[in-house]
Order: structure tokens, then sequence, then C-alpha cells
């Protein structure tokens, strides 16, 4: 061969690796401008997702579209999943169900690879999750967002045969329904009864915006029916504002009992739809919402990740597991206080737990976490209170750096404000989360 | 030298001086990606709470800075927020969200 063979050859090969380089140079304003969480174009690696909720669906779009040659497999039972947000309003008839239910094709159309079923086991050892159509799949990082199990029969006699006649509907979908068609064949003059757990549970202001939307309906459609809850605490989310809100909205219609009143129930009766507290007070209910104590979706027990409380410590820098090498966990599953268990605060983490999976697949350090969180919670549909926060890390510990509630003092357009940003919220983190957009 | 390797080694060294560069908008985009939860991927959703997608970073920033310091009229949830970051991450979220494309079709 001649030299300038040699020559000839080295620049054709040159100039078609400038060709593609510039190829690439020319998408970077489209690409380059968006949150590439630090994946290069060439990182390969297998990430499985378990949970297609707020915190895994979230996770799995945004490895993706930061290091799209990652093979990201999100393993989710349902084909359509039902948000817990919002589906207070559905039990009130302000929405459809429909209107609260997403899909996996936006995430599909991204390159991630969804099969519908359960992941029944994980073997960290060798790095395998068997599932529920008897294949499995293995990782080299594993990230679980498998959401709340409920502790039946924590309290007496609540059991999944129960949640038949009494139902919890803290979980979305037939539950929701189900309560949503009790509520609505309620006598005019009956009593809505809602248990609500002590901390930690999904959803802190959740118990008493469903109270709230429940007045409502009742308000306008069974005027002489009632809502008692009966609660395991003294004191709740946004409390102040809660009450506020009921006194100014719905009088005595909404009566809560606390811990120190004998809120506590220990035993139901879900076929007669009656309660017994601590003290031994028998409630009877017209319809009977029993939220129940909770505890990490039941994967992350099989992974080995949970500790005795039945939640999940994690690094607060990376969500993976404080127990187990390369599983990560986020969302309501985690131990992650002061953050919520929220929607918003497992999609934040989601993120987090991203780009701390493309850190260390590139071996370099992860980046500095950061969170945000506002829970958005209906007095009426008109009536919108708030809590928000941001989140850092200080001294090792997960902090807040700034937050707080709604002002007491707000007008009555702040609080039309608010109940509007509410469904601005609640499309942002659905597109931002499934990609739907309504 | 031959011809290819040099070229290489030219389209190379931009490459090492982008990798610190990378870090710190991969930091920035991590900052930002709370937002979407309210603003939308990208901080391109418009509706009853406002796309924040390719709007001037000065107007962004200052904006900003008044939540944070209590300078907005009918504020409700943003200085709260806006009180949680530096100045310094402030001017970067500005910056982060005028540099994206609101009209770009990506996911
Ligand atoms: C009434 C109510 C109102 C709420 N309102 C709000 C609100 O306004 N704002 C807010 O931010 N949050 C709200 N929340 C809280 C919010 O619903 C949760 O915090 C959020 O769903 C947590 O996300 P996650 O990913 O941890 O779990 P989820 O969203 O529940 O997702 C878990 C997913 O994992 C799947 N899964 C579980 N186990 C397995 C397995 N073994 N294999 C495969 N898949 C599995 C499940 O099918 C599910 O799809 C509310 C909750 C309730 C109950």
């Amino acid at each position: 061969m001649t030299n300038k063979s040699i020559k000839n050859q080295g620049l054709t090969s040159s100039r078609r690796d400038l060709l593609k380089l510039m190829g690439a140079a020319s998408a970077l304003p489209l690409l380059g401008a968006c949150s590439s969480l630090g994946g290069s174009k060439e990182l390969s690696a297998r990430v499985v997702v378990v949970g297609g909720g707020f915190g895994g669906a979230t996770a799995a779009k945004y490895l993706k579209r930061s290091a799209p040659q990652l093979d990201v497999t999100l393993i989710e039972p349902n084909k359509v999943f039902y948000t817990c947000p919002f589906s207070n309003l559905v039990l009130a008839g302000m929405r459809s169900m429909d209107s609260i239910s997403h899909n996996y094709d936006e995430l599909r159309a991204l390159g991630v690879r969804v099969i519908h079923t359960t992941a029944q086991d994980v073997d960290p050892v060798s790095r395998t999750v068997s599932l529920g159509d008897g294949g499995s799949v293995r990782y080299e990082k594993l990230l679980l967002s498998p959401g709340i199990d409920i502790r039946w029969n924590a309290i007496e006699g609540y059991d999944q045969a129960a949640a038949e006649h009494a139902p919890h509907a803290w979980k979305a979908g037939d539950q929701t329904r189900l309560l949503r068609r009790q509520i609505e064949a309620m006598d005019d003059g009956g009593v809505f009864v809602l248990t609500a757990p002590a901390n930690p549970f999904r959803c802190p202001p959740g118990p008493y915006e469903r109270a709230s939307l429940v007045a409502h309906y009742l308000s306008q459609h069974k005027p002489r029916s009632k809502v008692l809850i009966l609660d395991a605490k003294d004191n709740f989310s946004k409390q102040g504002l809660f009450m506020q809100g009921w006194n100014e909205v719905h009088g005595d219609r909404i009566e809560w009992v606390g811990l120190s009143g004998d809120g506590k129930v220990t035993r139901v009766d879900a076929q007669k739809r009656e309660v017994e507290t601590e003290f031994g007070t028998i409630h009877k209910a017209s319809v009977l919402n029993v939220v129940p104590p909770q505890k990490a979706g039941f994967i992350a027990d099989r992974a080995g990740v949970t500790n005795e409380s039945g939640w999940v410590p994690v690094d607060p820098m990376t969500f993976e597991s404080t127990q187990v090498n390369d599983i990560y966990v986020v969302g309501d599953a985690t131990l992650a206080a002061p953050m919520p268990k929220s929607g918003f605060a497992a999609n934040a983490q989601g993120k987090v737990a991203a780009a701390a999976i493309i850190a260390s697949l590139e071996g370099q350090r992860p980046l500095e976490p950061s969170w945000a969180n506002t829970c958005y919670s209906l007095i009426n549909p008109e009536y919108g209170i708030s809590v928000a926060a941001v989140y850092k890390i200080q001294e090792g510990l997960i902090s807040e750096t700034s937050g707080g509630v709604s002002a007491t003092d707000a007008s009555a357009t702040v609080r039309k404000l608010e109940a509007e940003y509410a469904v601005g919220w609640y499309n942002a983190i659905s597109q931002d989360t499934w990609g739907t957009r309504r | 030298m031959n011809t290819r390797i040099a070229l290489t080694l030219a389209l190379m060294i931009p490459a090492t001086l982008a990798f610190a560069d990378d870090r710190s908008s991969a930091q920035t985009a991590l900052l930002a990606a709370s937002c979407a939860n309210c603003h939308g991927t990208d901080g391109k959703l418009a509706g009853a709470i406002p796309a924040i997608a390719s709007r001037p970073a000065t107007a962004l920033e200052s904006q900003l800075l008044d939540f944070k310091h209590d300078e907005q009229t009918r504020a409700t949830v943003m200085p709260r927020i806006a009180k949680g970051y530096s100045d310094e991450e402030l001017k970067a979220l500005a910056q982060y969200f005028s540099n994206i494309d609101a009209a770009s079709k990506q996911r």
C-alpha cells in the first residue's frame, strides 16, 4: 500500500466522522437544551423500573431522555393508571374516572420497554427480577417505586373482604368507583364516616380534602347529611387552613374528632358499617371510608430493602437503598421525611434517582440533589389551599430550605386562584410523568 | 501526523473541555427538574400556570427575585419556593429555561 492510499483512506474515514459529529452538533440546540441529567450518548446498561406510578414513570422517562442508549424496562401490571390526586374530585362528582386515567403510550414512544405484569421477587445476587407472567428480567440498576400496601388487620376486622363493604379508596381505581357509588346511594341525612390513620401515610392532607369535597357534594345533593372524621392523631397537615375553610364553607357539616377526643378507631365491622374507638365508643356510618395504616409495596420486602418500620431507608443523596446495593427506591415506599408521601415528591425523587443512576453508571459522583413539593387541597371547587417546600441536603440529611402554607388571611380571589393552580398542577405533573396531555 | 488522528485529536479537545461544563449543566438540569411538576417538562406547558420555557432570562430572573423578596402581588406558592434557592441558583434557572426551545416537540 502506498502512503497516498493510506492518507486517502484516512481522509475518507475522518470526513465521515466529521460529518457524524457535525450531525450530532446540529442536533444540539434541540437536544442539548433540554433536561439531560448527565447521561452521555453512548451510555448503555439495563435499568429496570418497577411501578409505573408517579415515581417510577417519571424515573423511566428521565432516564431515557437523558441517556437514550440505556435499556429501560418498566414493569407495571395496569395498562391504565388512575391517579389518587383528583380522585377526591371523582368522589364528589366533579370529575370522571377517565379524566384521572393515564396510559403508557408516550413512555413507549420515548423508547421505554413497558411490560404489563407484576414483579414477584428480586434476587439482588443474580440481579434478577422475576415476573408474574413467568418470565424474568436482569438489571444492572433496579429502581422500585411500588407505592403503598395496606396493613390488613392492623385495625381489627379490616381485611381485604371488609374493603369491599367499607372501601379505603387509598389506591385509585375500583375502590374509587365503589366509594363513589356508595356516596351516591346514601340517604339524605346519612353520615359519611372517614377514619384517618396515624403518621406516616400516603398524602397527609388527603383525608381532609376528601372530607371537604364529600361535604361539598352532600351540601348540594343530600343537605341533611354530615361528615365525621375519626382520627388516630391530634394534629394534621394544613390543619389551621382546613378548619378555617370548613368553618367558612361547610359550617358544622364536618366534625373532626382527634386522638385525645377518642378518635382512634381500633375495630371495624364492615358489614354493619360500624367502628369502635380506643375507649369503646361505637359509631354507626351510612358510608364507611377506612383510610387504614400502610407500609411499602410488598416488592420492597422481597428485595430486602425495608426495615422494621415496613418502609425503606435510603441514602438521601441518591435514593439508593441503604441495605442493598444498586437498588434505588423512590416515592411513598421510602423514609424520606421531612418530604411528604406525595405524588409531587415521588416525581421529584424519581428524577434525583435517575440522575444518580446515570452518574453511577458513568463512574461519577452523584450530582447535588434538590427537591420541591407543593400539595394543593380543595375545600370546594373554588377554594384551594396549599403547602409548598424546597428540600436540599444539609449535614447529610434531607432538610427543608424554605416553605410554608397559604396565608390564613388570603382573599377569596387568592383561594380561587389556588383552586385553578391545583388544576394546572395536575395537568403539568401528568404531562411530566406519563406524557399525558389533558 | 496522519490526518485522521489529527482531526480526531482536534475534535477531542473541546470534548474534554466540555466535561466540566456538561456536569454543571446536568446539575442545573436537575435543579430545574422540580419546576416541571407545575410548568410541564422543560417548562413548556401553558395553562392556569404559565409556561416558562423561551422567556427572556432577565425577565425570569427578576420575577424569581421578586418572588423571593415578596415583591410580587397576587403570588401564591412561588414566594415560599423561591426562598429555597440562592440568587445564583435562581439566575442559573432563569438562564436554563430561557435557552429551551418552547416549540421543540421533544417529549
Ligand atoms: C386521596 C388521595 C389524594 C392525593 N392527592 C395528592 C395530591 O393532590 N398531590 C400529590 O402530590 N399527591 C397526592 N396523593 C399522593 C400520591 O397519590 C402518592 O404520593 C403517589 O401516588 C406516590 O407515588 P409512588 O410512585 O410512590 O406510588 P404510585 O403512584 O401508587 O405507583 C405505584 C405503582 O407501582 C405499581 N406496583 C406496585 N407493586 C408492583 C409490583 N410488585 N410490580 C409491578 N408494579 C407494581 C402499582 O401498580 C402502581 O402503579 C394523593 C393520594 C390520595 C390517596
